[in-house]
């Protein structure tokens, strides 16, 4: 966070955090009354050949929009998606969710649903152990290789 | 109209796409393999959605992928681009179940025109020229003669159960035409097991040469004239222009209303291209293209039209935006195919590309995901990108184009620039003369062919 000489706005500040969080950017700028501010969070990007490109990753309008990349560096052994759809964490709404972060799983248990085209794909744990970290949420959008869930 | 639209693309037409959506005010999501997570229709996409792997299967023709995330981003059309589904009917019928728009033509008419013995039987039944022939097999001598004599020498005898050659017999005269017969009956009986064999006129030095049109679905059809692609090499076209060398104005307007006037009959939608082979001043249907067009830019830089928004506004249901009289041609446009290959093998050169750089100025235009510190994936084609230029006549063009491949620097693979500044120098190509045989016979001293 930056801003130009002048007393902090601590309020102006939260809010804007709270957005980037609400929003999944990572990076707002705004300028008023001539003092300007900032709020940024670090991702773990790979590295891309993205420096000597001539235009900056367009500003994501749909809050849908997942960020695969962004996860994929903080869980490097998590259970990534087979593929793209919705993510479900139960069987059917109002259901006990499949898996809970703790939960004891044995290899082949059904860990989520994925739905694509109508169809739902159950996604089977690919060994036992325990999930120390879930990372989507019910009914949230994934691509293709998203992490998925942490079983250590 | 759309609000967002999904492209199942990429490269340098996932970003033609885009940026018709943008001009319409229509948001996109782009959808790309892992391999291409840095590619420019991606970055500069609204929204992107990871689909698969690396290979074409798994990612870019995954079907239920591509369905699955128009659905996590509520786009209410897809557009295929060229090549991957573009013309496979079964993902456009998927899409109508599933009340997503196909930016394209019916599964009815991209089916229809799939199959070359349809397409070929639809197109004369629509009064489109095709290369004439026996109308199915022939057995005797005196029959092949008459029908010979009918269809004019030379002729190629052909076994219906052919291909790669074999049972394919040339009669260039009468007096050859019954050893031709029983050679090619031979041949495929011993090759096929099968000893019937069709006559078909044989065309020595034909021009290919394309129609462009535009159908709105509701019977209305419009010509945008002509491309000439004759400069091929193992059927890939490097070099296309419009207008063609080879046609007049009043050839141009007779060949074009015979396609508009076949479009508006069958209640096509859409832009499409019907392809013929031209020589001595006739027309052979070759085969209808239910889509969009690598070299369409070569017609939007004469006409003055985006194809690709007209191709969006007419799948939405609007009616044409214009009418035949409001077409205009203006000037000669070239497109060259700039491929990660070797200029002189054709061996593809992936790699990162160290330096892009490029041409600029009046009249030129260049399509292209390319930028500096790209690295181009192994698994997809070689295009990667096509320089257009556009000038007042073909003198100034050839002018300008030479001007603009000067200028065009990629550093770090290899591509087939150096192959357009060599034929730029060609007498035949400065003249326009050349068929679809010309550039392999170019190259052929050179072991390239």
């Amino acid at each position: 966070m930056s801003k130009d000489g002048g007393s902090l706005d601590t309020d102006l500040i939260r809010e804007l955090a709270t957005l980037l969080d609400e929003t999944g950017l990572t990076e707002i700028e705004i300028e008023l009354e001539g003092r300007r501010f900032r709020v940024a969070r670090s991702v773990n990007v790979t590295a891309a050949p993205v420096a000597a490109a001539p235009v900056v990753a367009p500003v994501q309008s749909d809050s849908k929009r997942s960020a695969s990349s962004e996860d994929a560096g903080v869980h490097p052994d998590a259970l990534t998606s087979p593929m793209v759809g919705t993510a479900y964490r139960s069987p059917e709404p109002g259901a006990a969710m499949f898996v809970e972060v703790g939960s004891t799983v044995t290899s082949g248990q059904t860990l989520l649903i994925i739905e694509a085209m109508k169809t739902m794909n159950h996604i089977p744990s690919p060994k036992s152990g325990k999930v120390t970290a879930i990372l989507v949420e019910d009914g949230q959008p994934v691509e293709y290789g998203e992490p998925l869930i942490v079983i250590e | 109209m759309f609000d967002k639209i999904l492209i199942a693309n990429r490269g340098e037409i996932a970003l033609r796409i885009e940026r018709a959506c943008k001009e319409l005010g229509i948001s996109t999501v782009a959808i790309h393999s892992t391999a291409d997570a840095h590619a420019m229709h991606v970055r500069l996409a609204d929204e992107s959605v990871c689909i698969g792997p690396p290979q074409a299967k798994d990612s870019y023709l995954n079907i239920p992928a591509i369905v699955a995330a128009s659905e996590i981003t509520g786009a209410d059309a897809i557009h295929p681009g060229y090549g991957f589904l573009a013309e496979n009917a079964r993902f456009a019928e998927i899409l109508e179940e599933h009340r997503i728009a196909f930016i394209g033509p019916t599964a009815e008419h991209v089916r229809l025109m799939g199959d070359k013995i349809k397409a070929k039987e639809t197109a004369k039944s629509l009064g489109i020229p095709v290369v004439p022939g026996s109308d199915g097999s022939v057995t005797d001598f005196e029959s092949a003669k008459v029908i010979a004599e009918e269809i004019g020498y030379p002729v190629m005898v052909k076994a219906s159960a052919g291909g790669g050659g074999r049972g394919m017999k040339l009669a260039h005269f009468d007096y050859e035409l019954e050893a031709a017969l029983s050679t090619a009956r031979n041949e495929a009986r011993a090759a096929f097991g099968d000893d019937t064999v069709y006559l078909e006129k044989y065309l020595a030095t034909p021009r290919h040469i394309e129609v462009q049109v535009l159908a709105d679905g509701n019977g209305n059809a419009v010509h945008l004239g002509e491309r000439d692609c004759s400069l091929q090499r193992r059927h890939q076209k490097l070099w296309e222009e419009a207008p063609s060398p080879a046609l007049n104005e009043s050839e141009r307007a007779r060949i074009g209303e015979i396609v508009a006037s076949a479009m508006r009959k069958l209640r096509y939608r859409g832009v499409g291209t019907v392809e013929f082979l031209y020589e001595n001043g006739e027309f052979y249907f070759i085969e209808m293209n239910t889509r969009l067009q690598v070299e369409h830019t070569v017609t939007e830089m004469v006409t003055g039209l985006d194809l690709v928004i007209e191709q969006i506004r007419v799948a939405s249901g609007a009616p044409l935006s214009i009418r035949q009289e409001d077409v205009r041609f203006y000037g000669h446009a070239i497109e060259c195919r700039i491929n990660a290959e070797n200029p002189l093998t054709f061996r593809p050169s992936p790699g990162t590309i160290t330096h892009f750089h490029p041409p600029g100025g009046l009249g030129v235009r260049v399509d292209s995901g390319a930028y500096a510190g790209y690295t181009i994936p192994p698994y997809y084609d070689s295009l990667i990108g096509k320089l257009i230029v556009h000038a007042r006549n073909r003198n100034e063009c050839l002018m300008r184009l030479k001007r603009a491949l000067g200028e065009f620097v990629v550093d770090g693979i290899e591509t087939t620039i150096p192959l357009f500044s060599s034929l730029i120098q060609e007498p035949d190509i400065v003249d326009g003369h050349y068929d679809i045989h010309w550039l392999e016979d170019h190259l052929a001293p050179n072991g390239q062919r």
